[in-house]
């Protein structure tokens, strides 16, 4: 048997990790410890650089065992993996360190204890590392079909995307039209035209693709499986369907936040949201009122909501040119907490909107303004923060421009599929940087106002995104099963039956065996979740890469030095 | 975040943190990321589900005078595996009470739920139960030199 | 009832189906009961019966896993709990045993009686079930003794399966009942009230005696492992040494593993060289697993045990 030889890497990360943890120290201490043989820094682990030290020392040292002690595995494991197998280790007996999320970027005030504790992480990951044991992949086949919930603007791009590149898709759309939110829009910035002539063509070309099928007033009632393997149940109001596909991808999309309880919002007939004005004035016939008062930041950027809706004021700034343009005389005010108008095209917008003499009146949110008038509102009385006192502005119509807030589905989904909401209800992504349109569950994606308000072409590039990374297993055919499942060790197992019990996937059976009936784990099935280790008594049930001897070793490593409790 | 005890004298208790990998542990990188400060007395273990979590691990890291242990899994409804954390919370209930039982502090042991969005609650989690192990005694193992 | 219990077993070995008999027969000193495996027919008349049959036999069935033929068991009701639980655990198949059920009205604790009677058990020549107590012969002197004053503390809230079928009964198997005014729990709640250090103190004053002897594990039913945890080299959980904090580990692991499988049978007090007060630390196991779960293992054969299952609905003090 080989002897063990540990090879550990530890990351500067730049200065977010340098700055706070004392790396060299970290590295000398590195290098007392159990089976260590090599230890290094490198200023980014993850870059070219810092991967290409790895691989080198790997094949001159003779590593058989590398950590990397870094930043969080949930980013950059797969790449770290990957460099162990070019270099020729199995890339299941790499370990991943986490000084950055854990240690220096929570305990900047305290670069001394962030010091001690990064030792103590890295001596639990080396004890670790000492007792991984190589594994091989499960390979499974991915069912060559995407399923697309959601069929607004993101949904339908997505779906596109997907169809023209010969994969047969599944788009789930509750309501009876397609277009999603698009659809309560009338006219488009900046190029204001109407949306039906970005709507239309994108419909048509959808319904008439041979890849695409779309289910019309569906929902979709369940998903059980995995990637690559999705058993879906949609129901339409005439049949239930099931299906199978390889990939799902979230566009559900968001809606407008209707702000019962604001400016006297469905207590008089003429305070409307920016949508409710689309639907309402931006038709043949409709009387254009003279005095129009917008207010933004109707319930965003409060303390129950604190998020910016990010295109609301686009909005808004839309509708006030509209209005200038079919009335110069028109009175148009936006009472605004500060003008969200990013970019080269909404800034130019903005301005044009000032150049036709839209007035934008600044307001604190200490001191919002108020609705005048009983049965109507009338007008509408703000502090002019810049005058430095009251004006009062009369209003046949008041307009409210509200963010985009989740849909209250969202929770029901987020548990069907097994990804997660963020804290204000919308789908969390795995990594808001580096994996902005994938969730840590492998197989389902998600684009457009289901993350987080977006504008459309903002849905439309994460749409062109989620369907590239979705197709990606579809055309490779194959996924590779992680190897972190579960084993029984046969020769103890007695067959108590607490495993099978346990298992959320009934992934273990009893079976007879050349050691009488044992339990045996069906790794096509195995998750990896490890309920049943914890379930057995005997401890015959393990979990690769998780088994009892690795999780003690990291245990025994960080309480070795207390004989006593003091000094931390 | 307000930090005491910076080094020196005065007992800085240790604590082992489970963390579940879709869950807790995204929410403590979730801290991270958002810079929140904290007591830097805890060391987290990544599991795949809190589930995985046996009780021996808590009893022996006690045992072996670590000061404090933690399993955080995902709020229930919401694990990732469907039923694990139902399985932490029965075993963790269980053992809690048995500890109690046995004259060991019950803030010893705990089982919390953290989702991945609440770094903000992991941070607190983290500065109440160091407050809370830094008012015990040291957890020193029994029958080992003194 | 030892007559119509010969009877029953010499009949099961003249008809061929059943190997042996596990059950009870007089040890080197009268009144000292040890298990027996009655074989052949000559051995049938060494099987006794009466309140000092403390042992629970369940155990050994699983050596008789690898026969061809059944294996008969003679078990009181309160030990057919562990019958209940080593089927739902796949330890044996029901069509593999003989359970002889043999009604139990109390069993006597030789160490009271010995302090009641102001006698040791070496003089004691013979006690005898009567019903209402225990007549307990001294050379010629015959005395009634109540039976609350040296029932086995178990027998105080006697508990038997009731899904199960026993394949004979030497009579009816009725729950031995007494008004006794002592609540199940009491040990258990009387520790539970103390404060928090006080506790503690109680408890490693008990085990600082442990002398990991592990006869309490051997004598558990529940305890079949082919290799035990505590065996195990990798990991190592425990050392061979007794030391204070190992021997916690121990007693407190043993404990979470025999959660919702301890039946109360008591023998690992009974068999603890130190006198350590399991039941004090077991009977808390079945406290919470009651309280917690509303289960108790060995009374149902279809119950799933708690701590592989749950509820939607399940306490959550964690938030």
């Amino acid at each position: 048997m080989p002897k063990t030889r540990v090879g550990v890497f530890v990351c500067h990360c730049g200065n977010n990790i340098a700055g706070v943890v004392r790396v060299p120290e970290v590295v000398e201490y590195a290098r007392g410890l159990p089976n260590v043989v090599h230890v290094e820094d490198n200023l980014y682990a993850c870059s070219e650089e810092g991967l290409s030290a790895i691989k080198e020392q790997i094949a001159e040292q003779n590593l058989n065992r590398v950590v990397v002690a870094s930043c969080t595995p949930r980013t950059h494991e797969p790449l770290f993996k990957a460099a162990c197998e070019e270099a020729g280790l199995n890339k299941y007996l790499f370990e991943f360190v986490n000084i950055r999320e854990h240690c220096s970027w929570i305990h900047m005030h305290d670069p001394a204890r962030a010091t001690e504790k990064a030792k103590e992480l890295v001596k639990m990951g080396v004890a670790k590392a000492c007792y991984l044991e190589p594994q091989e992949e499960l390979e499974s086949e991915v069912f060559p079909a995407a399923l697309v919930i959601g069929g607004g603007v993101a949904g339908m791009t997505a779906a596109l995307n997907l169809g023209r590149q010969g994969i047969q898709v599944h788009l789930v759309e509750r309501e009876q039209e397609l277009g999603g939110l698009v659809r309560n829009v009338r006219t488009l910035f900046p190029t204001e035209q109407d949306t039906e002539e970005l709507l239309e063509p994108l419909v048509e070309q959808l319904k008439s693709h041979p890849q695409i099928t779309t289910y019309l007033g569906g929902e979709v009632e369940n998903v059980d499986g995995f990637i690559g393997d999705f058993d879906v149940t949609i129901a339409t109001d005439r049949q239930t369907k099931e299906l199978k596909v390889g990939t799902v991808i979230v566009a559900t999309g968001a809606h407008e936040l209707k702000p019962t309880g604001f400016y006297g919002y469905s207590r008089l007939p003429n305070v409307v949201t920016q949508l409710e004005f689309e639907e309402r004035f931006k038709q043949e016939g409709a009387d254009i009122p003279r005095n129009v008062v917008m207010i933004n930041c109707v319930g965003a950027r409060i303390p129950e909501r604190t998020y910016c809706g990010r295109f609301c004021c686009t909005t808004a700034i839309k509708n006030a040119i509209w209005l200038k343009e079919q009335d110069p005389e028109a009175n148009v005010y936006v009472l605004q907490r500060d003008v969200m108008a990013y970019g080269v095209d909404i800034e130019k917008f903005y301005r044009r909107s000032m150049e036709l003499g839209v007035r934008f009146v600044r307001y604190d949110i200490e001191n919002p303004p108020q609705i005048m008038g009983e049965e109507r509102a009338e007008a509408v009385k703000a502090y002019h923060q810049l005058m430095g006192r009251e004006v009062v502005l009369p209003a046949d119509l008041v307009v409210l421009t509200t963010p985009l807030v989740p849909r209250e589905d969202n929770e029901r989904l987020s548990k069907m599929l097994k990804v997660p909401l963020g804290s204000e209800g919308f789908f969390l992504e795995a990594h808001v940087k580096l994996r902005p349109i994938e969730f840590a569950t492998d197989g389902v994606y998600v684009c457009g106002s289901a993350r987080y308000p977006s504008n459309i072409p903002e849905s439309v590039s994460q749409a062109y995104a989620a369907a590239a990374k979705a197709a990606i297993p579809i055309r490779d055919g194959l996924v590779r099963v992680q190897a972190i499942t579960a084993f029984c060790d046969e020769g103890t197992c007695t067959a108590c039956g607490n495993c099978v019990q346990v298992c959320p996937f009934g992934a273990i059976e009893l079976q007879e065996g050349r050691f009488g009936t044992t339990a045996r784990v069906n790794v096509a099935q195995c998750k990896g979740c490890g309920c049943c280790v914890a379930a057995c008594p005997s401890g015959a049930l393990q979990q690769r890469g998780f088994d009892d001897r690795q999780l003690f070793s990291m245990i025994c490593a960080l309480a070795e030095e207390m004989t006593s409790g003091f000094g931390g | 975040m307000v930090l005491e005890d910076r080094g020196g004298d005065g007992f800085e208790p240790k604590i082992l943190i489970f963390a579940c990998n879709w869950c807790s542990y995204a929410g403590a990188d979730l801290a991270g990321v958002s810079r929140l400060q904290m007591p830097p007395n805890s060391r987290v273990i990544r599991v795949m589900c809190s589930a995985r979590v046996r009780p021996e691990f808590v009893i022996t890291a006690l045992s072996q005078g670590l000061d404090g242990v933690l399993i955080l899994g995902c709020h229930p409804g919401d694990c990732h595996y469907s039923e694990g954390n139902y399985l932490t919370r029965r075993r963790g209930l269980f053992l809690k009470n048995l500890l109690e039982y046995m004259g060991i502090e019950p803030e010893r042991f705990q089982v919390r739920w953290v989702s991945a969005s609440e770094g903000a609650k992991f941070a607190d989690i983290v500065e109440e139960v160091t407050g809370q192990l830094k008012g015990l005694c040291p957890n020193r193992p029994p029958g080992h030199s003194e | 009832m030892e007559d119509r219990l010969r009877d029953i077993v010499k009949k099961l070995l003249a008809e061929g189906g059943m190997e042996y008999l596990i059950g009870y027969c007089q040890g080197a000193e009268p009144l000292h009961v040890v298990p027996c495996f009655v074989i052949r027919q000559d051995d049938v008349e060494k099987l006794i019966w009466g309140p000092l049959c403390l042992q629970n036999l369940s155990k050994y069935v699983l050596q008789a896993r690898e026969l061809e033929g059944k294996v008969g068991l003679l078990v009181k009701g309160c030990d057919a709990r562990a019958v209940v639980e080593l089927l739902k655990q796949n330890q044996i198949e029901r069509d593999k045993i003989v359970v002889v059920g043999v009604p139990c009205q109390g069993q006597v604790v030789p160490a009271k009686l010995e302090e009641v009677l102001g006698v040791p058990m070496e003089e004691v020549d013979g006690v005898e079930d009567i019903g209402e107590a225990f007549l307990v012969t001294i050379g010629e002197e015959r005395r009634e003794i109540p039976k609350e004053q040296v029932l086995r503390e178990k027998c105080f809230y006697c508990k038997h399966p009731t899904s199960f079928e026993y394949d004979f009964t030497l009579g009816e198997m009725v729950p031995f009942s007494i008004d006794a005014d002592k609540g199940e729990f009491a040990l258990v709640e009387e520790l539970e009230q103390l404060p928090l250090e006080e506790r503690r103190a109680f408890w490693q004053k008990q085990f600082e005696r442990c002398i990991r002897c592990n006869a309490c594990r051997e004598v558990c039913y529940a305890c079949y492992c082919k290799e035990c945890m505590f065996d195990k080299k990798m990991p190592r959980w425990l050392s061979k040494t007794p030391f204070l904090s190992d021997n916690q580990l121990y007693h407190l692991i043993r404990a979470f593993h025999l959660a919702g499988r301890c039946i109360d049978c008591g023998e690992c007090e009974r068999v603890c060289p130190m006198r350590i007060p399991l039941s004090r630390l077991y009977k808390k196991v079945q406290k919470d697993v009651a309280e917690l779960f509303g289960y108790e293992a060995g009374i149902e054969l279809d119950e799933v045990p708690p701590l592989v299952t749950f509820e939607l609905e399940d306490q959550d003090p964690f938030m």
